[in-house]
């Protein structure tokens, strides 16, 4: 599963971080124990120093035992092997009865050739408790700063990686098809940044210029095609009135003549889409869809005369679509041209206009291949050689070009196709 | 009837001269932008089928001319271009018609005939062939005095036979012609069968049998 960079980035910090934090702190524990034992035993040293100073110098008038600060003992009572070393003990305070951890250190002197032993005494219990107070500050130290780093990281990636949010929006909503340069930030202060934002804004401007070479050369393509259809068609005319055609020739003729027609229409169509394709259709009006619809059925009702399938339809009166009128015609009378010239005998053609969709139903039969491919260039549904085979990806086109959501769904003998648009109330 | 075809496609140009000459128009040709202005200049034409991209220029600029000086011949412009602002263009410019490439000689001399129609015989609105008379202001044709009840395509549909009369016109030359829907999107010709057959029936109940025949699988026409 995919994260995040930011909870990745977090994810990691927080695995590592407090196992380092925790290392971090057993070495600082150690390191101050050592450092406290060296300052007891130089506290030891000193005091064994000041006192055996006063022995040797005016040994009758000093105390021989203050409790808690030194002994001083005649002859050798512990062995030399204990000596100079600093020892652990406890003394027990009779005031407050407990024991209390002491550091003692013994060290042996002679004084007009008599042995003396000197055992000074320093209390551990303050300093183990501040080893404790400075233990605990830095724990609360290090988790402090845990949090800060993994806080000041946010951030700082939020605001680092603004630049890739920022390109990778503006990639998002890149549509080769509305032949849009990308505008992307040259500047953004990461060099990083600005090299994928170069490399980014070069492949864009290759691609767009690839496309619209292929498209204009489809253009180009189709208009150069009309001149030679338009030779072939007006022979054809000539020649289907030489006097004396016989009936194999003339049915040669139909066969030439229904081939070079659509070729005529196949190639109109193409050049219609690559003028879709090319932005051609700027022009754009408030367009009463019922009333078109209506005006649509009025034509295919006086040419298609008897041939004409049941047609119900059911339209809200009140839905305009802004576009370019040329090319809702050219989709609406698509669609219901589709639904009449490939129906079933008693067949019927529903026609639906609500508020954000209209749909187009009729009996037909069914759909040899993949029913996504039909919207595809050249994709036909059934082998039928009259059709160009573009007549619905012109509707694709259209439906693109508008944002509109075009659905096709078939069920058992019924065709349905559903164009879905937000409506805009004309004013 | 005088009339100037300037197209450079020499094979093209031939095809329009033959069936305007069994027209028994008088017809002068012209392959370039500069011979079609010397030409112009000449000569004053009833009708100038005129193409757009021209060896020398555009047909536009040979427009633009005749009408800066105010010369009155018809123009229909014939290109291969057929966005609507190239049809504006060339209307603005004052063209009287625009037809697109590839287009039906039956076609387009339906528009020679209605343009001259519209230009020079301003008292005369009918059109007469034999028994047929049409009157083209009231959309009307009688037989024989009778009038005949049409439709409105069947009307187009025999005006279209009568103006293209004594030729075999194919059925996707009467189908483009009578279609009046997105211009992109001519469904296919086959609703052409019921009202070729209802207008024979009309035909005949007004005693005009068999002027209309159908010529092998290719088209249709209608000999008086």
């Amino acid at each position: 599963m995919s994260k995040s960079l930011q909870q990745k980035n977090t994810h990691y910090f927080l695995i590592w971080l407090p196992f380092v934090l925790l290392v971090g702190t057993l070495l600082f524990y150690v390191m101050l124990s050592m450092h406290v034992h060296h300052m007891q035993k130089k506290q030891l040293e000193l005091k064994q120093a000041n006192i055996s100073n006063a022995l040797i110098t005016k040994p009758d008038a000093i105390a021989w035992h203050i409790f808690g600060e030194y002994d001083i003992v005649k002859g050798t009572p512990i062995p030399s092997d204990r000596l100079s070393e600093p020892r652990d003990t406890s003394i027990f305070y009779a005031d407050n009865k407990q024991w209390v951890a002491f550091n003692i250190c013994t060290k042996q002197y002679s004084v007009k050739g008599v042995p003396y032993q000197l055992t000074t005494y320093i209390s551990s219990k303050e300093i183990t408790h501040l080893i404790i107070k400075v233990f605990i500050a830095e724990a609360f130290i290090f988790v402090l700063l845990l949090g800060a780093v993994v806080i000041i990281n946010r951030k700082s990636s939020g605001v680092l990686w603004r630049p890739f949010y920022t390109t990778m929006k503006r990639l998002k909503e890149y549509d080769i098809n509305k032949n849009q340069s990308l505008q992307l930030a040259k500047k953004t202060g990461i060099s990083e940044f600005d090299q994928l934002n170069q490399v980014i804004a070069n492949l864009i401007n290759e691609v767009n210029q690839a496309y619209s070479n292929q498209k204009q050369f489809v253009e180009n393509a189709s208009h150069e095609l009309q001149t030679p259809l338009a030779i072939i068609r007006s022979k054809l005319d000539l020649l289907i009135n030489t006097p004396h055609l016989t009936e194999e020739t003339a049915r040669l003729l139909g066969d030439i003549t229904d081939a070079n027609d659509r070729l005529s229409q196949m190639n109109k169509n193409l050049l219609l889409l690559a003028r879709i394709d090319n932005n051609q259709f700027p022009e754009q009006t408030g367009i009463n869809i019922a009333e078109l619809i209506e005006k649509l059925l009025v034509y295919y009702r006086g040419y298609y005369d008897e041939d004409l399938p049941l047609i119900r339809k059911s339209v809200q009166r009140d839905i305009y679509w802004v576009a370019n009128f040329s090319l809702i015609e050219i989709l609406i009378s698509n669609l219901i041209n589709n639904a009449i010239v490939h129906n079933t005998p008693n067949g019927w053609v529903d026609i639906q206009l609500k508020n954000n969709e209209l749909i187009i139903e009729n009996t037909g039969y069914s759909i040899a291949g993949e029913t996504d491919q039909l919207f595809e260039r050249f994709k036909k549904g059934r082998e039928q050689s009259k059709t160009t085979g573009l007549g619905l990806s012109l509707v694709k086109q259209i439906c693109h070009l508008y944002q509109f959501d075009l659905q096709y769904t078939y069920t058992e003998n019924i065709h349905r196709i559903r164009v879905g648009f937000e409506q805009i109330q004309a004013s | 009837m005088k009339l100037l075809v300037i197209e450079d496609e020499p094979s093209l140009l031939e095809s329009i001269i033959q069936y305007f000459h069994q027209e028994k128009f008088v017809c002068e040709t012209a392959g370039s932008l500069h011979e079609g202005i010397r030409k112009i200049e000449d000569f004053q034409y009833d009708c100038i089928i005129l193409d757009i991209n021209l060896p020398g220029g555009s047909g536009l600029q040979l427009l633009k001319y005749l009408r800066q000086n105010k010369k009155g011949d018809g123009v229909i412009i014939i290109s291969a271009r057929d966005s609507l602002d190239d049809r504006i263009a060339g209307l603005d410019l004052g063209a009287d018609d625009y037809l697109t490439k590839p287009f039906h000689l039956s076609e387009l001399n339906a528009r020679v005939k209605a343009l001259i129609r519209r230009k020079y015989a301003e008292g005369s609105s009918t059109m007469e062939l034999g028994i047929l008379k049409a009157d083209l202001p009231s959309r009307t044709i009688k037989a024989a005095g009778q009038q005949i009840s049409l439709s409105k395509i069947e009307y187009d549909l025999l005006l279209f036979l009568m103006t293209n009369k004594n030729r075999v016109v194919s059925r996707r030359a009467i189908a483009e012609h009578i279609y009046d829907g997105p211009s992109e999107q001519v469904p296919s010709f086959d609703f052409i069968y019921s009202h070729i057959k209802n207008l024979k029936r009309k035909l005949k109940e007004k005693g005009c049998n068999e002027i209309i025949q159908t010529v092998y699988g290719l088209g249709y026409k209608l000999s008086l």
